[in-house]
């Protein structure tokens, strides 16, 4: 299993601890990764503004991993909706693909449509697999109830992205239950957290977060899991500067899934970052049976 | 050689007196000017800028890191720039997905990821509309809202919104009748790339992607708040209503959460149909506005 390790932009300036979290909990479970430093943005936030643009940024990075015979694997869920969206429309239509190599060829790149695009929670459920996780598990956790935040981008449209049940999702769930925490079944599991319009419409962005989180609390949770760093820069550093603006005290902490998973599976703790949370993660340590 | 070198001094000190005259320079710290003097346009920057690729449809170089210093530091030398090329350099500064890279690699050691926050700010004061706020990379702005004037802040947001819906009137004039013949075909054409093949023309009318939208279900009065709905947009576009679905405040709230696209009975491309109003609406406000 070898892939290619898309980072994206917000990881490694504002996110580091996903990205080393994520590189520990992967060869621990014997996924090699490459990562190739002419990656350039995915043209996520690109598709606002012109749509070749994001086509052309996309598919640059499709074809510098084609080139090495690697599929890629995004820990962004914004990343991996671009490149699947850009592989999707690439693979269907030979025009488009035409148009787009003219201008990758002078830098004498080309996409033929020979690699796949996967999520991290995609390589960790399919190529991995639950029983080999739950395998290397050292430390389960007890009595910790997660909830899982699937993110958008991951889940839909579902005809390109092809996640999971855009509608009844359950891998996040099972992959957290594979560490020993529970899964709690919240009715926003599914939602949009809110993230996309922070900084453009930031009343609007605020409603739809909190939305979220007291659906989260209600339904029991400790802490809130995602795979994605705008949702969990959103649920951590944007909760705790709307905390005072909009009164409430108490926070729902986030944490990403590698950082779950690397606890469990008794990795270094230094490697996964977790005082690198502005909402404290402390406590969830001590639930590790 | 030891004159040569106190001469040398001498004239940077000057140069850099120069340079905290203008009105550029005034608004630099001293270590911002000294690095602008710094820069020998080697274009490492530009080499590794994750958004270079950008410059391949969008026709403005400055959105190359190198050539937005060079830009930043002809202004702070008292260069005059055109407004066009002030509207350039606004855009480049905001065309940056704030990855740091840049600064990374600078053999200068220039912290230029700092310079794009500043200068974008100064910049964004004059008060030229800036469409690129209404986009994502909006977001690293917000993570640094707590650190600047609220008004500062919200301003230019302001007026973003206000210039890109000043383009189109009718969203404004509810009275007035709208002529629905000639259709506009050369707009229906347009809708076609992303949205691939024009598929809100199988709308019909079910009004389930409204009904699932989360930004919608989110006001009281949601008909107020964003002007049209995502049906009616759908709509508009089948009568061929420009003004009506490039104006709505909807087009610029929509999350892109692709509720309403994956919800769809009939495979409408609803989001899809709606980032292509965007782009639409970015290019020709563009347009009118640059000249």
């Amino acid at each position: 299993m070898k892939f290619s390790l898309f980072l994206g932009c917000t990881i490694p300036a504002r996110l580091n601890q996903y990205a080393s979290a994520s590189r520990a909990v992967l060869e621990e479970l014997g996924v090699e990764s490459v990562e190739i430093g002419e990656f350039n943005c995915c043209g996520y936030p690109l598709r606002n503004i012109d749509f070749k643009v994001f086509l052309l940024s996309s598919a640059r990075n499709l074809a510098l991993s084609e080139r090495r015979g690697l599929p890629i694997m995004a820990l962004c869920q914004c990343c991996y909706g671009s490149l699947k969206k850009a592989d999707h429309l690439l693979k269907e239509d030979a025009s488009l693909r035409n148009e787009v190599n003219a201008s990758l060829e002078r830098e004498g790149l080309r996409y033929e449509g020979g690699i796949e695009v996967k999520h991290l929670l995609q390589v960790l459920h399919q190529e991995v697999g639950i029983k080999a996780i739950k395998e290397r598990i050292e430390k389960p956790f007890k009595g910790l109830r997660i909830a899982a935040h699937y993110g958008c981008h991951a889940l839909r449209p579902s005809r390109v992205v092809q996640f999971d049940d855009p509608v009844a999702p359950s891998l996040f769930d099972q992959l957290i239950e594979a560490t020993g925490a529970e899964a709690v079944d919240w009715s926003m599991k599914a939602d949009c957290c809110g993230a996309p319009l922070w900084g453009v419409n930031d009343g609007l962005s605020i409603d739809l977060t909190l939305k979220k989180l007291t659906d989260g609390r209600r339904s029991g949770a400790d802490y809130l899991c995602t795979a994605c760093p705008y949702c969990h820069i959103q649920f951590d550093k944007v909760q705790k500067m709307i905390l005072s603006q909009r009164d409430l005290n108490h926070p729902l902490p986030s944490i990403l899934y590698p950082q779950l998973l690397g606890l469990s599976l008794g990795i270094d703790r230094r490697l996964l970052g977790l005082e690198m949370n502005e909402i404290s993660l402390k406590g969830i340590e001590e639930r590790l049976a | 050689m030891k004159v040569a070198g106190w001469l040398r001094s001498l004239s940077k000190i000057i140069h850099l007196k120069r340079f905290s005259r203008t009105w550029m320079g005034k608004q630099l710290t001293m270590v911002q000017l000294m690095e602008l003097d710094a820069c020998m346009h080697c274009r490492t920057c530009s080499s590794q800028c994750s958004v270079a690729v950008a410059f391949e449809g969008i026709p403005n170089i400055k959105i190359l890191p190198s050539e937005k210093i060079a830009s930043i530091r002809a202004l702070a030398s008292g260069d005059g720039l055109t407004e066009r090329d002030l509207r350039e350099l606004q855009e480049g500064a905001y065309l940056c997905t704030n990855c740091y890279r840049c600064t990374v690699v600078c053999p200068a050691g220039i912290d230029l990821q700092k310079l794009w926050f500043r200068v974008r700010e100064i910049l964004l004061q004059r008060g030229t509309p800036e469409f690129l706020l209404l986009s994502p990379l909006s977001f690293y702005r917000g993570l640094m809202k707590e650190d600047m004037d609220q008004r500062d802040y919200e301003e230019p947001l302001i007026r973003a919104r206000e210039a890109m819906a000043a383009g189109w009137e009718l969203i404004r004039a509810k009275e007035k009748a709208l002529p629905l013949t000639p259709k506009d075909k050369r707009f229906q054409d347009k809708l076609g790339l992303s949205a691939q093949a024009k598929t809100f023309s199988v709308c019909f009318g079910c009004k389930t992607c409204t009904t699932v939208c989360p930004v919608v279900a989110n006001y009281e009065d949601p008909q107020t708040a964003l002007g049209l709905l995502p049906h009616q947009i759908m709509h508009a576009c089948g009568l061929g209503i420009r003004d009506l679905a490039f104006g709505s405040n909807m087009l610029w709230d929509c999350l892109t959460c692709y509720q309403c696209q994956e919800q769809c009975p009939q495979g409408v491309y609803v989001t899809d149909v709606l980032y292509e109003l965007k782009n639409l609406a970015m290019r020709e406000v563009k347009e009118k506005t640059w000249r």
